[in-house]
């Protein structure tokens, strides 16, 4: 009996969890390929060489993990900040509710939000117009739809710093670093010591996986680069969609193709990630 | 004596976790703000009164919105459970949690973009169920590996107890599993509600428009250059989260720490 309930579970698990995923990869692939699709007539690398051929897809590659990382590497290291000078405060009543409020703004108010300040018609650009700084819109920098991803920047960290924090102050506690800071300090160990050899180890060597785990999270992000970023190099899940859902049909199976480079590149990354540390998410 | 920065700056970090909140409700509540002037020229509950007319079918998406995060947050937090236990005791449990990965961590939009042929075959392409179902695939994924945790050698100590005292499965699930996996579920069930409440692009693939979520509405009003609507469709995407996290903290995260 238990036996049954475990294997119509398991059946359920590959219907679910993994059908899916493995039909969207195999159709893709097939399409990419010429195999199916409007307009394909068979089988072709055609498409596969255009793609590869295309400084597009690669400098949305970099440009998606250029932004990615910088966002993380921003996001890390104030969070790292902020839970270490400001642990104690974070644990009172209302800061302790307060700090969770970030998790209810999605990436698509976030976005919005980020457009409302910093466009040229925006908050500060009316701040700046009336404090005398500037005299007409055009003055105002350049802050979304930028090539310096400013506003991507800006809205990715908004909404990862947060989580961060929260991340940062739990692992804090569970794992003890204000003990383990203590006996170093016992044993004439200076604050420097401390944080570089003690805390910030501590901390970054039980979350790295999940860092990784954003920096992917960030690379495939769609809507936050949709309202923010600019018409080239776009992030990769921007452009994969542009390329599939353009009205020129030919382009699908181009877009299809990214799509592949795409899910083999986190493939790859989550079986490193998770597979030879045997780590899951439930263990950081 | 030594200059304490630290109530300054927790207090411009208050400020900044509160100003988006404050800014969307001010900005809903506005009308004709023209660039330079930093103050809107109407401020008044006008926006808010045209939703009850529904002239914008604000209501009508924010039910929508409702009604497919519930279902979506009910049935992958059920089969996530139910499912997980399964995954987790099998010999090739490492196997099977790598292979949980890949939906979880690939971009919605892109999985949608390439699941779409399959929906538009099933009939599920442009309506609320196909939402539903192509946001379950996405939740379903995180539900088991949030339960993964829970199906640890402590667990099954204890259902082989309940079985030594002669205890059936289903006894073992109603009367021993799920009071002890209670405020997990709990979590789970808000984290999926999330995640479907959240979501934009999966959403706009497989509903084409027609499934007109808040999130989609939000982006509709952007593109119209609408920002008050914007702001207002906003507010309403913000506050049921808000009360969940209240909830989650003081009922549920509190008891479980």
């Amino acid at each position: 009996m238990r036996n049954k309930f475990s294997h119509i579970g398991l059946v359920f698990f590959v219907l679910i969890g993994v059908i899916p995923f493995a039909a969207a990869f195999i159709y893709a692939l097939l399409y990419s390929l010429g195999i199916v699709g409007v307009l394909n007539s068979g089988f072709t690398l055609q498409h596969w060489q255009t793609v590869l051929a295309s400084s597009e897809v690669f400098k949305s590659f970099g440009y998606s993990a250029l932004v990615a990382a910088i966002s993380v590497v921003i996001s890390v290291s104030f969070a790292l900040w902020l839970a270490l000078k400001f642990r104690k405060e974070f644990d009172q009543k209302i800061l302790s509710f307060i700090i969770y409020l970030p998790l209810a703004i999605p990436g698509v108010v976030a976005a919005f939000f980020t457009f409302q300040l910093f466009s040229r018609a925006g908050f500060f650009s009316r701040l700046a117009y009336q404090l005398g700084w500037i005299n007409e819109v055009s003055q105002f920098p350049d802050l979304v739809n930028d090539a310096l991803a400013t506003g991507i920047i800006i809205t990715f960290i908004t909404i990862v710093m947060p989580f961060f924090v929260l991340l940062f102050l739990n692992v804090y506690k569970n794992e003890r670093v204000g003990n383990l800071s203590e006996l170093a300090y016992s044993l004439g160990a200076s604050s420097k010591q401390v944080l570089w050899r003690v805390s910030l180890p501590v901390i970054l060597r039980k979350t790295w996986t999940l860092i990784a785990l954003y920096f992917i999270f960030l690379l495939g992000a769609y809507e936050i680069p949709l309202l923010l970023g600019q018409e080239s190099p776009q992030m990769l899940s921007v452009l994969i969609i542009r390329e599939i859902k353009q009205f020129d049909l030919s382009k699908i199976s181009e877009g299809y193709a990214i799509a592949i480079i795409y899910t083999i590149v986190v493939s790859v990354a989550v079986s490193a990630l998770f597979s030879r540390k045997n780590k899951t998410l439930n263990e950081i | 004596m030594k200059f304490n920065w630290k109530p300054y700056i927790l207090t411009l970090i208050v400020l900044l976790i509160l100003f988006p909140f404050v800014y969307m409700v001010l900005l809903s509540l506005a009308s004709e703000w023209r660039f330079p002037d930093l103050l809107p020229s109407y401020f008044g509950l006008r926006n808010w009164l045209k939703i009850i007319g529904s002239e914008t079918g604000l209501l009508h998406s924010f039910l929508i919105s409702v009604s497919i995060s519930l279902s979506v947050a009910t049935v992958s937090t059920l089969s996530g459970f139910f499912i997980s236990r399964s995954v987790s005791y099998h010999p090739k449990k490492r196997v099977l949690t790598l292979l949980t990965y890949f939906p979880y961590i690939l971009a919605p939009v892109v999985f949608a973009a390439c699941l779409s042929y399959f929906f538009l075959r099933m009939g599920l392409f442009g309506n609320a169920t196909g939402v539903i179902v192509a946001q379950f695939m996405i939740t379903f994924p995180y539900a088991l590996i949030f339960f993964s945790s829970f199906w640890n050698q402590r667990t099954k100590n204890l259902e082989d107890l309940v079985a030594t005292l002669g205890g059936n499965q289903l006894q073992t699930f109603f009367k021993m599993l799920f009071p002890i996996a209670k405020g997990m579920l709990l979590i789970c069930f808000f984290q999926t509600f999330l995640i479907s409440w959240f979501e934009y692009g999966l959403t706009s693939i497989i509903g084409v428009g027609k499934v007109q979520t808040l999130t989609i509405k939000v982006f509709l009003f952007i593109k119209e250059a609408n920002f008050y609507y914007g702001a207002l469709s906003c507010c309403l995407l913000i506050f049921p989260p808000v009360v969940l996290l209240y909830l989650n903290k003081r009922y549920v995260f509190n008891k479980l720490v």
